[in-house]
Order: C-alpha cells, then sequence, then structure tokens
C-alpha cells in the first residue's frame, strides 16, 4: 500500500476547530484540491475510549451517503495514533456570504440556496440520518456555487422507537422549541426548523432569533410566534424542561420580511411552525409554489462569491491624482462633483 | 470579514444590528454607546488621536470608509472660499489648474500632510482673492434665489395642469350621459326599428373614440429631463434567468426486494396497530410510531432478492 501521507500534498492551513485541524492539500493520484480535517487526539483520558466520537460519527455515516449536495468523504487514513478524513474542498460557507456587506443576494440566489439544502436535507432524511448540526456556518459552496452539507459530526439515525436521543443538539441560533424544551424523542422537525432560521437570515442579512441562553432563546421565539398553548402544542407541558412562559402575542411574518413575497412567508410559516408535527418535511417543502415560482433560482457560476476567492482583485485608484499634461486632450473641466 | 466595528468596544454590526457608527471631524469611527460614554460633559477626547472634539459635531456615519466622511467634510470648507468659477479663469488650462489645487489641498488636510503649510496656503488664497470670493458668495447666493422661483413655477404649472384634466374628466362623463338621453330619446319617439338605432348609436361611439387618440402628456423638468405620463418606451431590464425549477423526487435506491408500503398505506392498512404508539410527550416532540413502522418495513424488505 502506498504512503498516504505523500499522497496528499499539504498546500496551506485552513483552520482549527475544538476537534481537528484542517488543512487545504493537494492529492497526488488525482491531482484534485482537497480538504484533509486531521482529528485530534484529546487528553489521555479521551483516548481511552479509542477514536473520538464526533469523527466516527462522519466516517461511518458519509462513507454510505452520496448525494451532490452533501460533502463526499473522500478517503480516510490512519497514521500513527492520527485519524485523518479527506473531504471535497469547499471555497467558502454561507456565514462569510451572509456576512458579507459586499455582496448582494438577490431573491434567486436565496431560492437556489434553499432548493440545494433542502435536496440534500431530503436525501438525508430519505436515509434515515438527521443532520443535527445545521447552520449557515456548516452549508458549505464551492467555486461552481454548488451548496453541500457539511460537518456531520453530530448526525445520527432517527426512527427507532426506543432509543434516547439527547437534546444538547444543534447550535443555539437554530435549535428548534421542542428541543429547548428538552425532547428526548423527536423527528425531523429539528433540522427542518434549523432550514427555516438559515432561510430567515438569507433575507435579513443578520441571525434571525440570536438568543443569548436557552430561556432567552425561547422567549426570543415566543415573542415571534406568540406563547403556544395546550390547544396548539398538546403536550407540551409534560415534555422535561418545560417552563412557564409570559404570553406573548404572535407577530405576522409579513412585517418582519416586509420584502418577501406571499408564497416565501408561506414556506417560512410551515418551516417555522412550533407544534413539530405542524413543520413540513423537506419533500412538501420542495413542492411548494414558492420553488417553482419566479425568479427562477440562480445557476451555480451566477451565485455571489466572496472578493478574496475571485482573486479578480482591482486595483485601488491613487486618492491623488496626477496631473494629465496633454493640454489638447483634456477638454473637459476636470471638476469634481459633490 | 471587513464587517462595521466600533474600534473602542469592539461591538459588530453583526452581533448587535441596531448599531450606528458616528465619526467627527478627524474621521475617526465611533458607535453611539461609546460616544454617550466619552462625551458625557459634551466634549472630551478622541480614543484614536487625541484631538479635543465636541459631542455635537458627531454625525452618523453615511459612507462605509470613515476616510471618505472627513474628505467630504474637509471639502466642504475648503470649496467655501475656493468657488471660482470657470468664467474667473482666461484659459482652461489654468481652471484644470486652480481644481488640482484644490484637490491637493483637500487630499493633505485629509491625510495630514504639511498642515500648517496647506493652511498658510488658504489663508494667503483667502487675503488675495478677497473680493472675488464675496463677489461669487452673493453670486451663489442669487442663483440659489433663481432656482427657488423655477420650482415655483413648475409647481404653479403642474396645479394648472391638473385642473385642466379634472375639467376634462367631468366634461367626458356629462357627454357620455347626454348620449345616454338622446339614445333613449330616439328608442322613444323614432319610428325605425329598434335595433337598427342601437347599431347607429353604437357605430358613431366606436367613431368617435378613434378620434380620440391619447396623446400621452409630456412635462419638462428644470432638469431638462423629459418625463412623459403613460407608456414608456424604455426596454425592460432582461434579467438573465436560469431554467424554473420543478421538484422531481429522489431517486429510490435499488432495495433488492419487494417494495415497502408507503406512509399513507401504513396509516391505512393497520401496521401502526402492531407498533407501539406514541406517547404525548413524543408526539408534542415531533416523534411519531410511523417512523419505525416505516424504517422497520424498509429495512425487513430490502436485500431479500439478494443471491451471491
Amino acid at each position: 500500500m502506498e504512503e498516504p501521507t505523500l499522497r496528499y500534498e499539504k498546500i496551506d492551513f485552513l483552520g482549527e476547530g475544538q476537534f481537528a485541524t484542517v488543512y487545504k492539500a493537494k492529492d497526488a493520484k488525482t491531482d484534485k484540491i482537497v480538504a484533509v480535517k486531521k482529528i485530534k487526539i484529546g487528553s489521555r483520558l479521551e483516548a481511552q475510549d479509542g477514536i473520538n466520537r464526533t469523527a466516527l460519527r462522519e466516517i461511518k455515516l458519509l462513507q454510505e451517503l452520496q448525494h451532490i449536495n452533501l460533502i463526499g468523504l473522500l478517503d480516510v487514513f490512519g497514521q500513527k495514533s492520527n485519524v485523518s478524513l479527506v473531504f471535497d474542498f469547499m471555497d467558502t460557507d454561507l456565514e462569510i456570504i451572509i456576512k458579507d456587506n459586499t455582496i448582494v443576494l438577490t431573491p434567486a440566489n436565496v431560492k437556489a440556496y434553499m432548493i440545494m439544502t433542502l435536496k440534500g436535507l431530503e436525501y438525508l432524511h430519505q436515509n434515515w440520518i438527521l443532520h443535527r448540526d445545521l447552520k449557515p456556518n456548516n452549508l458549505l459552496i464551492n467555486r461552481e456555487g454548488i451548496l453541500k452539507i457539511g460537518d456531520f459530526g453530530l448526525a445520527k439515525a432517527f426512527g427507532s422507537p426506543t432509543r434516547i436521543n439527547t437534546h444538547q443538539v444543534v447550535t443555539r441560533w437554530y435549535r428548534a422549541p421542542e428541543l429547548l424544551f428538552g425532547a428526548r424523542q423527536y423527528g425531523t422537525g429539528v433540522d427542518m426548523w434549523a432550514v427555516g432560521c438559515i432561510l430567515a437570515e438569507l433575507l435579513l442579512r443578520v441571525p434571525f432569533l440570536p438568543g443569548e441562553s436557552d430561556l432567552d432563546q425561547l422567549s426570543r421565539i415566543f415573542q415571534v410566534f406568540g406563547t403556544p398553548t395546550e390547544e396548539n402544542w398538546p403536550g407540551m407541558k409534560t415534555l422535561t424542561d418545560y417552563v412557564q412562559f409570559k404570553l406573548f402575542p404572535a407577530q405576522e411574518l409579513r412585517h418582519i420580511f416586509s420584502a418577501a413575497s406571499e408564497d416565501l412567508i408561506f414556506l417560512l410559516e410551515s418551516l417555522l411552525a412550533l407544534y413539530p408535527p405542524n413543520r413540513c418535511d423537506c419533500t412538501q417543502a420542495l413542492q411548494m409554489a414558492y420553488f417553482s415560482s419566479k425568479p427562477a433560482p440562480s445557476v451555480g457560476p451566477k451565485l455571489p462569491m466572496p472578493s478574496n476567492i475571485s482573486k479578480l482583485e482591482v486595483e485601488k485608484p491613487s486618492l491623488k491624482r496626477k496631473l494629465l499634461d496633454n493640454i489638447d486632450g483634456g477638454s473637459l473641466a476636470k471638476r469634481l462633483q459633490f | 470579514m471587513d464587517d462595521q466595528a466600533c474600534p473602542r468596544c469592539k461591538t459588530t454590526k453583526y452581533r448587535n444590528p441596531s448599531l450606528k457608527l458616528m465619526v467627527n471631524v478627524c474621521g475617526h469611527v465611533l458607535c453611539e454607546n461609546c460616544v454617550d460614554l466619552l462625551f458625557l460633559k459634551g466634549s472630551g477626547s478622541c480614543p484614536d488621536c487625541n484631538i479635543v472634539l465636541r459631542r455635537g459635531n458627531f454625525r452618523v456615519q453615511l459612507f462605509e470608509d470613515p476616510m471618505v466622511e472627513k474628505e467630504v467634510d474637509i471639502r466642504k470648507r475648503v470649496l467655501r472660499d475656493y468657488n471660482k468659477k470657470e468664467e474667473d479663469f482666461n484659459s482652461l488650462r489654468e481652471y484644470n489648474d486652480y481644481l488640482e489645487e484644490i484637490e491637493t489641498i483637500v487630499y493633505n488636510l485629509t491625510n495630514n500632510i504639511d498642515i500648517v503649510e496647506t493652511n498658510k496656503r488658504i489663508e494667503q488664497y483667502k487675503k488675495e482673492n478677497k473680493e472675488l470670493i464675496m463677489k461669487n458668495k452673493a453670486k451663489l447666493g442669487r442663483k440659489a434665489i433663481e432656482l427657488e422661483e423655477l420650482l415655483e413655477k413648475e409647481k404653479e404649472y403642474e396645479e394648472l395642469r391638473r385642473q385642466e384634466l379634472s375639467r376634462l374628466e367631468q366634461e367626458a362623463k356629462r357627454k357620455k350621459i347626454r348620449e345616454k338621453e338622446a339614445l333613449i330619446d330616439e328608442l322613444m319617439f323614432a319610428e325605425g326599428n329598434a335595433k337598427d338605432i342601437l347599431n347607429t348609436f353604437a357605430q358613431t361611439v366606436a367613431n368617435k373614440k378613434e378620434e380620440e387618440e391619447v396623446v400621452p402628456m409630456v412635462t419638462q423638468f428644470s432638469t431638462g429631463v423629459q418625463f412623459t405620463r403613460g407608456s414608456t418606451n424604455q426596454p425592460i431590464p432582461i434579467i438573465e434567468e436560469g431554467p424554473m425549477y420543478k421538484y422531481e423526487p429522489l431517486a429510490i435506491p435499488d432495495r433488492c426486494g419487494p417494495d415497502p408500503p408507503m406512509i399513507k398505506e401504513i396509516i391505512q392498512n393497520g401496521f401502526l396497530k402492531h407498533v407501539r404508539a406514541e406517547n404525548e410527550t413524543e408526539k408534542a416532540g415531533g416523534y411519531t410510531s410511523t417512523l419505525p413502522c416505516l424504517r422497520a418495513l424498509q429495512d425487513a424488505l430490502s436485500g431479500l432478492y439478494h443471491a451471491s
């Protein structure tokens, strides 16, 4: 067997997370640019349990999944006591695009991002897997404008009648209300809620529900959608961490998203339904009028990219203009209008 | 990430969407909260460059680059004195030199290059051209008055036009009523066939309509822009569009076995009787017993046809 460390030639350092460091590398075999995620070996205590849990999840799930809108796991190799995962190389992610205020996101762009996200998620749910950590930061985008769902460190199979899941999943701002109330048995609704929050963030360009604590998160949710009652959320009081909230009246979503079309508001309402069984699933969402109506979604290469990626840096003209000495050519007064 | 951020408290627009950045004459940025905090007494020094600033001079930042803000400020101040017009020069070359001089001064002041020298230059210019500056200032005032008069005239004209329009409308209404009355009279007293009378009337009405071809109103504004009401001949900008989206169901992987029932069939055909029903808490969390039932059926049926 050929030595894997020789196959991947490190090009650049990309970033460091809690569990891993990521490098940009070149696959000498295929000449493709890839991302190598090198899992850190933790303390001796952690090492006793064997390989890191999030890495195990990624390897276990991703090697069986294959979809254009999911990150592809190309290879896994071990070296001494290290494990490294080789992924498709992605240029940017949705968080960078949302935060970049030089980028204008058109309704067609938003639609394209949503379609790609939902298609990937539909495939995932059809294969009985919950992602459980959807957020703009985990929606990776490459140079061709293809969005892929990444980071399967929290993903898990669902649909078992006996298994108990933890409710401490999903970054807080994108966490569904049933998780905040401590539900241990849940379904695809947790991912759909996160998609709804991402769609709202794409429209507002700031996080939709930026809660500062779990309780603050719930009160922010209820301030928008109204405090649920036993009528519109039966069984809510039996959830483990249920707490009584002040009764907030529901707000009209069209007042918050004043520029959104009617069918877009409808999609948002069904993604962000408080009662989980009322939330739509990916297939239902993709069949909604919003996706088939105008404007058509942008095609991949037309999607915006942060300026540092297109590498087309325009040189800034110097503030101080040099006097043009061609007198006959300068027929216009060079006055600056303010 | 070139996100807007306050240099003092490090808050960003992303974290606090209501963040308002203020800028003073020195061109350094502070957020509204920090201004409130630092300039409680009405004056204080800039945390960046220690220049004494007055609170009243803080303005909301309009441009992303605070240097632009500073430059605009300085330009306004300089142009108050450097107000010569093209007519005041003998040749275009001289006028352009003069404009270049202004740009140099503005550039120097913005970028803190020979401030003392530049200020001296301005003072000297002021002394030398005192009369001309005063004259041009007065001229500018007169120009403003003239512009106002022009706007006033435009308003009057608009009012007149509106009255004319409403008059025409009323007349048309009255005419219609008269025509109707004439038709009824004719039907009552004439001897001919009622159908013929109706036809001739309809014909005349149609003829008249053709004559009154709608002429779009054209107004000219003080800026010289022509403005038409009604149909514009401007082409609608073409937005490049990809193909419209149409939902296509996911390809079902080859299960190598009989097709499992759909969710609908599971509910209808009583499959659910054989699995534990979800309790209230589970249902409130978004879990239903159809999920494990469907999954178990899919698992059980796939791979049945497999032969090695």
